[in-house]
């Protein structure tokens, strides 16, 4: 399919389109439209040419002074940065098991009553639109700052990130099992923890690992706007033009988000090991 | 009769492992609890304080200024739809040179893969934050540092599936006399098309929010409606203002879902 959509054009020859036609007329239509949307866009857009002019003249500056490092608030940054992760840590945590029943009530397989399930999915769909930081600056507008109101803040769109994808992981297995399990006489707790879990567990837990390096990237922005960890230092920094602690601060996330990769993606091999 | 008793050692073992990671990890989440002076009953506490929050100071929403937020919600919709075309095009470059299949030398790739994974690795609105420090509070900003993470971040998947692609139909076509071009031309990018678009999409949706956000560090947009109107305490209207954020995503999620559906 993929090979064929090509089809030979500008050939002297005659042509034999071999690509599927209204794929590819409706991606031209498309890139066409997008074509124009963009230079709406940027017509519509209001960018100041001076601001442009003088900010390239700024740069060199800031870059050059973004090239000193201060090891100064070094601790202090790595105590910073432990607590960003331990934040997106006990949020991830949290928020699976709340997901974890919730997603067997969500998933169409599973679920004890239809309605409940469908109100259950589009109260998920609304709270997963409205992005993280929005969650923690009310959270912090009514807790105060500091972690709690981080942990709360991420546990809302984390849960709802959690559902969605664990009930598509429950309702892959299809019905097999669950009826198997039902014409037995098991019961819903039977349903889910011997006849499912054993199966969509490695999957769970993949889909953890995913969120965790995705709330670890959002604790970090969360602390600037006043959740606590690193990214209160590095806002503060920005704020005070205090460059050479900047750039050990970025260095620090940098390598803090590397590790962390390496690390996932270690576990993700080991558990691929192990269910196959 | 030995046998057995090698199969029993090893479920011991298992047995024994598996009590040792239990405990490993409840005294990782005990660490981390005590790092943050955490506890339940404030976690308890803190919950119905927060819905109630939501429940009182944002509800009933304030309509009184939604014509003032069409020139926010405007930006936020054009700073997205540029984000992305712009870190589509860059991307694309880039994601050749990483490629190991198509990258013309390997140097290109450690270098290319290097600096992606940087940009990558810090938050875009941290990039946001930086940029508003060199070009001043303004759409500009916000824009650049949507490009540079998206570009970061498509550079990356789109890379991973060019590799997914494999050598076979480059081989084919150089074994015929194809040079670089044309075997990017002819084997690479028709097999590229399908996860091109649906990276792009996906890629538009997180932009669409990331745009909606970069107010909160002076960036422009939705964002600083959200922040302007919290901080004046005026809860009623930022609820309005989170609908129509609501809506707006809930509405580019259903079209680019129709798009995916008709033309990949």
């Amino acid at each position: 399919m993929a090979v064929s959509q090509h089809s030979v054009k500008g050939s002297r020859r005659e042509k034999i389109s071999i690509g599927h036609k209204r794929t590819q007329r409706q991606q031209r239509i498309f890139f066409f439209s997008v074509l124009i949307l963009f230079i709406f866009s940027i017509v519509m857009i209001d960018i100041d040419g001076s601001a442009i002019a003088k900010g390239m003249e700024r740069l060199p500056v800031i870059l050059a002074s973004l090239t000193q490092i201060s090891f100064e608030h070094f601790l202090e940054m790595l105590a910073g940065m432990v607590t960003t992760v331990v934040i997106a840590f006990l949020a991830v945590l949290f928020s699976f098991v709340i997901s974890f029943f919730l997603a067997f009530l969500v998933a169409n397989n599973t679920t004890p009553n239809r309605y409940l399930g469908l109100g259950l999915r589009y109260a998920v769909m609304i709270i997963r639109s409205v992005p993280t930081p929005i969650w923690v600056l009310i959270a912090v507008a009514s807790i105060g700052f500091g972690p709690m109101a981080g942990i709360i803040g991420l546990m809302f769109p984390t849960s709802s990130f959690l559902i969605k994808a664990f009930s598509a992981q429950i309702e892959e297995e299809g019905t097999e099992v669950i009826e198997a399990i039902r014409s037995v006489g098991g019961t819903w707790i039977h349903v889910v923890f011997k006849g499912l879990l054993p199966t969509i567990l490695t999957g769970m837990i993949a889909t953890l690992g995913v969120r965790f390096e995705i709330d670890v990237h959002e604790s970090v922005v969360l602390g600037m706007v006043g959740a606590g960890g690193i990214g209160y230092l590095l806002q503060s920094y920005i704020q005070y033009y205090d460059f050479a602690n900047l750039t050990l601060g970025i260095l620090i996330v940098f390598v803090t988000m590397f590790l962390l990769e390496l690390s996932l993606n270690r576990i993700r091999a080991l558990l691929r090991t192990q269910s196959s | 009769m030995s046998h057995k008793k090698v199969t029993m050692d090893l479920k011991e073992q298992k047995k024994i492992k598996r009590y040792f990671s239990l405990i490993f990890f409840l005294l990782i989440v005990g660490l981390a609890m005590w790092y943050v002076d955490f506890n339940f009953i404030e976690l308890a506490k803190s919950i119905p304080v927060f819905l109630g929050f939501i429940f009182t100071d944002f509800l009933p929403p304030n309509f009184s200024d939604v014509k003032k937020y069409v020139g926010p919600v405007l930006d936020t919709i054009f700073v997205a739809v540029i984000a992305t075309c712009v870190s589509s095009f860059l991307a694309m470059i880039l994601a050749i040179f990483m490629a190991s299949n198509t990258t013309p030398h390997p140097v290109f790739r450690i270098v290319c893969r290097g600096i992606v994974s940087f940009l990558r690795s810090i938050p875009f609105l941290l990039w946001a934050a930086l940029l508003v420090v060199v070009f001043g509070v303004g759409v500009l900003p916000g824009l650049l540092g949507l490009i540079l993470y998206g570009t970061a971040f498509l550079a990356r998947v789109y890379a991973e599936s060019v590799e997914e692609i494999g050598s076979e139909c480059t081989e084919a076509i150089e074994a015929v006399g194809a040079t670089y071009v044309h075997q990017l031309k002819h084997a690479i990018i028709p097999q590229f098309i399908p996860s091109f678009f649906s990276w792009t999409l996906f890629m538009f949706e997180i932009n669409l929010r990331g745009s909606a956000i970069l107010g909160i560090v002076g960036a422009g947009g939705i964002g600083s409606l959200i922040k302007g109107t919290m901080d004046l305490f005026q809860y009623s209207k930022t609820s309005t203002v989170i609908m129509i954020l609501i809506t707006m995503i809930l509405v580019v999620e259903y079209i680019t879902t129709r798009i995916r559906e008709r033309i990949i």
